[in-house]
């Protein structure tokens, strides 16, 4: 019958995922599995692995229950208002043809009114006792067992109430969160199970211990022979009812304080013969209790032990074999073998370690996982027919497997996929430790380089910055991360406010190796409405989202505490950065275009306009700065032979934070290196550089700058200035972070008062 | 104005499809539970009558919305939603005045009628109304409420005045146009009709006390036409206000007429039995409790069968407390279980063995049915248990005795207590608290039951000759009896009787006698086995134990005639001379009281023993 034991079906392949409610899982003749899920429906799986969908026809609430009664195989669904039950056999193996021409789907089995047994409003768990069906309901101050004779005769007719039972809720509170099941279950003395239960026994019967049985319910239910009904409520009592005795009612046996989650019996001792020796009840919180027959004749009346106890919580289900209590976290599987522990020596060793078991409660139920994750529901492992119980622990053991299989395969990915996270989370933490950890001075093992190019579109050239990113770590910068790279003029024209905007950029990029590199680039400025220098700030971005997986569509998660992004190194792209260079302009033609000379008119103009008006032609402005050449040989290595070339190839690289440029068109005549180019603002920039010999000993090295623009000439002082400080910071200890500040209020004196020339 | 023409002939229609529906399915076989049906029906019309509602009352529309809202109302009360029923019936009254544009200024419901009533008169609408009151009638009797049923006596008997012109007007007109006019799902007639019974019988429990003036009521209105389970409890009521004026024979005759007419009628018969014990007729007491344990038995009587097939049941109505209470019938088991005690207390021994051996039988068996009543007069299972071993050993049955008392034995014996201490009974009372005291007296009634069963094996024994065993469990029952300590050493061991102190008073006076009764079987069965000094004593303890023993004294003499001290034994027989054993009674367990069932001393051969000795 077991040959399915490591059978493993997935849970998902029938549809049942994203379903409400803590399933109810139960087995039936042969292979078939009961699946609740708490909605409407009840699940059949058969051996054939069929799913078979049991739907009511009318809308009933919720259906928590599935029962086999006598030696026929029925389904009961209990509902929020109604209890219908229906042969279920018939519809399932009576009548092949049915299932068969429904193909592999699911199959709807309609269960007519007429399935009516008793009308129940809220229950909440059903047993079934012989010929009796106990409800247990919760209605607004009590609960109330109803107890229903089941008539096999007529189907028609509901089932005739016996009796009902009540007790008084605890308190509203403790109550309003009970939507969790009560459990019923009930125990025998001795092997009197009753003689109409079929060759199976029941999950939630249990033969129990004649002496436990007396102690616990008393002589009159022992004499009666009668089961004796117990329920764990959701406010933590456990009360009892014995059910042959005329004028009994619904006691109390113990308080979790807890809600109550499972209750099963066990057989303690070797000497139990089939028999429970050991009733135990687990709370929602891990509380357990253990009740046993105390030493017979040591004190009358209460000769039951009651031992506390806590295992690791929170319990979502249980179940148990002959010694050993299986209960799932909802994590993880645990197993507590009951023989094992303190408990089960201390029933053969007298009182004294019972009592050290009392005082200390922690000290039995060592729970041993099972590394068995997310067990939604446990069934109990079948017996033999002779009522003994299996006994060997893998056999039932995968007995539970089976049923739980059905999540395993989701629950394994689901696994992996976590697993995944975690390794990238550790990636992800490796780099920010790594970005974070260091001063602003060191070089960051991620950082970006850039370069600049003038690219011509559509008519209108514009300043492309083309940014690489390189991983100088050992990590891996998975997928997920991404880089942002923010835009910010320093300053702005002033018709625009004096506000600079920044502009933002983000790359996502798909995983970056050690020592690989990724290069994007972007506009930083367009020719004519350039405001120089711009600061472009890198940084790196990773947002928790893709943890999150799919549900980022739906959940408002703040954006700000999802991601959260580290920064690389800043670049600035100065007017250094944006000389378009060209070839020396012969002395006939200084502007190349019509255009080009207008420009440079119109913005000549503006200048003496906003200068006060001073001389009518263009005229040139200049600005000076002078270098230790010998400081400059030393400090920046440059070739001794040509210092003005190198000064001026070192001025138009990357050297000092700054980026890339084309280079070209540098020319030397006798003692000075020339370039030309046009600023932004198409202004034509000259750039000069002599070797002064005339102020010997010192021997220095003159940048000079002309241009007919004012703004021009600020601007490539300003940054040759800048590139100098950086270099003499660098190089001889200044800091770095008093010097930018400085230069930049220069510059900013110079651009507000454009008649001030250094 | 076409479309509210319009409307109010779809209205009508509507309602009449659901009421003809109504007035279909009750008929038809069970094919939906009826519970279902009536919901169905209920919330259907209840969404008709919204629609009605959801617009100012009108003239035109009242005659509809009235027939809706006594439909909606009948399905409200046949499903016991009395309060959603009231509710309604009150907000019509109020829309009713709207209409008139009377304002009586109170939500007061007999105001509220009284003027809607005046309001209506003369016009199509005063027998829509009527019906209507006729419903807050039910409502007000279902609830108890009869004052206010009362006050409207006047108004009700205008009703059954009225009914038949008003109604046969009523059915005159409905044939001249079927469509429309609205159909209602129950002819107000009928419902008057349940009403005024039903009525005649909750006012008739309430003043059962009142005499003459209540049982003319009753005899009227057991003439009236109505279901015959009615008509039977107004004989039974009858028959109660008869017995509360003592003329029990008299009170008989109506508990016949009542089972005449209806025989289901099953709490006539155990009234019948109550009066039978009161005329201290156990024979025919006996017979009663029999006839009402068979019938009790079968499946028909059980089940309200006046229910069957109709919109409205009487015990919608019927729900008085005290009432209920005169109906009320004990369970089978526990009629069966008096049936079994009487006849064994009246010398029926084997008839009770029987009646108690089915009664464990049923205790033991699947079938639950009359196990789980709402109130169990049943005593304890092992006390059970004892009486029916104490029937047994009386019909000389002592193995089986002997079986039921092991089993007994085997469910107690490792739930007693080490020993019992008894406070005062006076401090006790003092203190007034039973629950203090309970796992205490827990653990006596179940020593008591212990000892109890030694007691009958060791009887069993003696009964068998096997004096040794029975000398063994009597020293036994000893045994556990001298466990019972009283708290207080001042107290005096006197012997506290059954109705000074209810509560602790029947197990101190059950300890004293099983005590009283096992010192006294051990000293015979000494006395059998010669061994007269162990007897002796042991008469002795039993004497002051329990001085009534008969027997005990009885076998005292004869132990003192035999160790040759004549003039003490013929002193202590005279003195036993004048009472007999006493028959058994119901005051205190059956196994707890003498059973002869021991070797008995002849008395003729006391006679002549005691004559040998006069002379000398």
């Amino acid at each position: 019958m077991m040959e399915g034991r490591c059978a493993a079906e997935s849970w998902a392949e029938f549809g049942l995922l994203g379903k409400s409610g803590t399933p109810l899982v139960k087995c039936g003749t042969g292979t078939d599995v009961f699946i609740c899920t708490g909605g409407e429906e009840v699940y059949v799986f058969t051996a054939q692995e069929k799913t078979l969908r049991v739907s009511p026809s009318y809308t009933l609430g919720e259906s928590s229950g599935i029962l086999r009664m006598g030696d026929r195989l029925e389904n009961c669904c209990c509902c929020a208002s109604n209890v219908c039950k229906s042969d279920l056999t018939f519809h399932l193996f009576g009548d092949q043809s049915f299932s068969h021409d429904a193909g592999s789907g699911p199959t709807e089995l309609k269960i007519s009114t007429e399935c009516l047994v008793a009308v129940a409003d809220r229950a909440s768990s059903l047993l079934v006792v012989g010929s009796v069906l106990l409800t247990l309901c919760r209605t607004d101050a009590s609960w109330s067992l109803t107890l229903y004779q089941i008539q096999r005769t007529s189907q028609s007719d509901p089932c005739d109430l016996l009796a009902s039972f009540s007790l008084p809720l605890v308190s509203p509170k403790v109550q309003s969160d009970a939507e969790s099941r009560c459990v019923l279950v009930c125990v025998y003395p001795g092997n009197l199970m009753p003689a109409s239960s079929p060759p199976h026994p029941l999950r939630s019967h249990y033969p129990l211990q004649p002496l436990l049985f007396r102690r616990l319910f008393g002589a009159e239910a022992a004499l009666s022979k009668s089961p004796v009904v117990l329920c764990g409520l959701p406010d933590g009592r456990l009360s009892f009812l014995p059910l042959r005795i005329p004028g009994s009612r619904l006691r109390i046996l113990h308080s979790l304080e807890q809600s109550v989650v499972f209750v099963g019996a066990s057989a303690v001792m070797e000497t139990d013969a089939g028999c429970a020796g050991c009733l135990i009840a687990l709370g929602k919180q891990g509380r357990a209790v253990l009740i046993r027959a105390g030493r017979a004749g040591l004190e009358g009346g209460g000769g039951t032990r009651f031992t506390l106890g806590c295992v690791p919580g929170p319990v979502e289900c249980a179940c148990m074999d002959q010694s050993r209590v299986y209960y799932s976290t909802g994590s993880d599987l645990l197993m507590v073998d009951l023989w094992d522990g303190s408990s089960g020596t201390a029933g053969r060793q007298g009182d004294k370690e019972d009592e050290a078991s009392r005082s200390n409660p922690a000290a039995f139920l060592t729970p041993i996982s099972l590394n068995v994750s997310g067990v939604v529901a446990l069934h109990q492992p079948t017996y033999s027919s002779a009522g003994e119980w299996m006994t060997p622990h893998m056999d039932s053991l995968s007995n539970g497997f089976i049923l739980f299989s059905f999540r395993a395969s989701v629950l394994k990915t689901i696994i992996r996929s976590k697993n995944q996270i975690l390794k990238q989370l550790n990636q992800v933490m490796n780099i920010s430790f790594l970005l974070s950890n260091r001063s602003e001075s060191d070089l960051k093992p991620v950082r970006c380089r850039g370069s600049v190019r003038w690219s011509r579109l559509l008519q209108r050239d514009s300043l492309n910055l083309t940014c690489v990113l390189e991983n100088l770590s050992p990590f891996i910068l998975e997928r997920g991360w991404t880089l942002s790279v923010t835009v910010l003029p320093l300053s702005c024209p002033l018709e625009a406010g004096g506000e600079a905007s920044s502009v933002n950029y983000s790359f996502p990029f798909s995983g970056l190796g050690p020592e690989e590199s990724v290069e994007v680039s972007l506009p930083v400025a367009t020719a004519g409405d350039a405001s120089f220098p711009v600061t472009v700030t890198c940084s790196l971005l990773f947002s928790l989202w893709r943890f999150l997986g799919q549900e980022e569509a739906t959940a408002p998660l703040d954006l700000q505490s999802a991601c959260f992004s580290l920064p690389l190194n800043t670049l600035t792209v100065d007017w250094l950065d944006a000389l378009r260079l060209s070839d020396p302009p012969a002395p006939a033609r200084s502007s190349s275009s019509p255009a080009d000379l207008l420009q440079g008119f119109i913005s000549s103009r503006q200048l003496r306009c906003r200068g006060g008006g001073q001389a009518s032609r263009p005229e040139e402005y200049s600005a000076r700065v002078r270098v230790s050449s010998e400081l400059l040989r030393d400090a920046l290595g440059l070739a001794p032979g040509s210092p003005r070339v190198s000064l001026l190839e070192w001025l138009l690289s990357e050297g000092c934070g700054g980026v890339k440029m084309e280079r070209k068109g540098i020319k030397t005549d006798g003692s000075s290196s020339v370039i030309c180019g046009s600023a932004p603002d198409n202004a034509t920039v000259k750039l000069t550089v002599n070797v002064e010999e005339k102020t010997k000993p010192l021997v220095t090295v003159e940048v000079q700058v002309k241009s007919s623009s004012v703004a021009a000439v600020c601007g490539l002082h300003h940054a040759v200035m800048r590139r100098i400080q950086v270099w003499e910071a660098s190089s001889v200890g200044v800091s770095s972070g008093q010097t930018p500040p400085l230069l930049l209020r220069v510059y900013q004196q110079l651009r507000d008062g454009p008649l001030l020339i250094l | 104005m076409i479309q509210s023409a319009s409307l109010l002939e779809s209205w009508t229609q509507e309602n009449n499809q659901l009421a003809s529906g109504c007035k279909d399915g009750q008929n038809e076989p069970n094919r939906e539970h009826n519970l279902f049906r009536q919901r169905r029906w209920s919330s259907d019309f209840h969404k008709l009558l919204r629609k009605i509602q959801g617009i100012p009352p009108h003239l035109d529309r009242a005659q509809l919305e009235l027939s809706v809202v006594y439909n909606t109302c009948v399905c409200f009360t046949a499903q016991s939603q009395f309060d959603e029923a009231e509710l309604l019936l009150t907000q019509t009254a109020q829309r009713l005045l709207q209409i008139a544009g009377d304002d009586p200024g109170t939500s007061d419901p007999s105001v509220l009628w009284r003027t809607a009533l005046k309001s209506v008169t003369g016009t199509a609408l005063h027998r829509r109304v009527l019906s209507l009151l006729c419903l807050q009638w039910g409502v007000w009797l279902a609830k108890s409420r009869l004052t206010a049923v009362q006050d409207f006596q006047e108004e009700m008997s205008l009703l059954e005045a009225q009914s038949g012109a008003v109604w046969n007007d009523c059915r005159a007109e409905t044939k001249e146009k079927i469509s429309n006019i609205p159909i209602l799902v129950l002819d107000p007639r009928r419902l008057v009709d349940l009403l005024k019974i039903c009525t005649a019988i909750v006012q008739g429990a309430e003043r059962l006390t009142e005499g003459w003036s209540v049982l003319s009521a009753l005899q009227a209105a057991s003439a009236s036409p109505a279901p015959r389970a009615l008509i039977a409890y107004t004989h039974l009521l009858s028959g109660s206000c008869l017995a509360h004026m003592n003329r029990p024979q008299m009170a008989l005759q109506c508990y016949r007429k009542a089972l005449e007419t209806d025989p289901r009628c099953v709490c006539a018969l155990y009234q019948s039995a109550l009066i039978y014990s009161r005329l201290e007729n156990s024979q025919a007491e006996i017979q009663a409790l029999r006839i009402l344990h068979s019938m009790l038995l079968l499946p028909s009587t059980t089940e309200p069968a006046m229910a069957a097939g109709r919109l409205l049941s009487p015990s919608l109505f019927l729900c008085s407390q005290s009432l209920s209470s005169l109906l009320s019938v004990p369970s089978a088991l526990s009629v069966l279980h008096s049936l079994a005690l009487k006849c064994v207390i009246h010398s029926r021994v084997s008839e009770g063995v029987e009646c108690y051996l089915d009664l464990l039988a049923a205790l033991q068996s699947e079938d639950q049915h009359g196990v789980h009543a709402v109130v169990s007069t049943l005593p304890k299972l092992p006390r059970l248990y004892l009486e029916a071993g104490a029937a047994l050993l009386m019909a000389r049955r002592p193995a089986d005795c002997m079986a039921l008392c092991d089993e007994v034995i085997g469910s107690t014996l490792d739930l007693l207590p080490e020993k019992v201490l008894l406070e005062d009974p006076v401090a006790r009372r003092v203190a007034g608290s039973g629950e203090v005291t309970e796992e205490a007296e827990n653990g006596l009634v179940r020593l008591l039951w212990t000892a109890a069963a030694y007691l009958l094996q060791g009887h069993c024994y003696s009964q068998l000759k096997d004096w040794k065993q029975a000398v063994t469990h009597y020293t036994r029952c000893i045994n556990l009896l001298v466990k019972v300590h009283y708290k207080d050493t001042g107290f005096s061991l006197q012997i506290p009787c059954a109705d000074k102190d209810p509560e602790q008073g029947v197990d101190l006076c059950v300890l004293q006698r099983l005590k009283g009764l096992s010192l006294a079987g051990r000293g015979i069965s000494f006395a059998q086995i010669d061994r007269l000094r162990e007897a002796l004593r042991d008469l002795q303890l039993s004497r002051q134990a329990h001085p009534e023993g008969v027997s005990a004294r009885r076998w005292y003499g004869e132990v003192l005639w035999r160790l040759d001290r004549k003039q003490e034994a013929a002193a202590c027989w005279e003195q036993t001379w004048s009472n007999p054993i006493p028959s058994l009674s119901e005051a205190l367990p059956v196994y707890a009281q003498e059973l002869q069932s021991g070797p008995l001393l002849d008395s003729a051969e006391l006679h002549q023993k005691l004559q040998e000795l006069g002379p000398t």
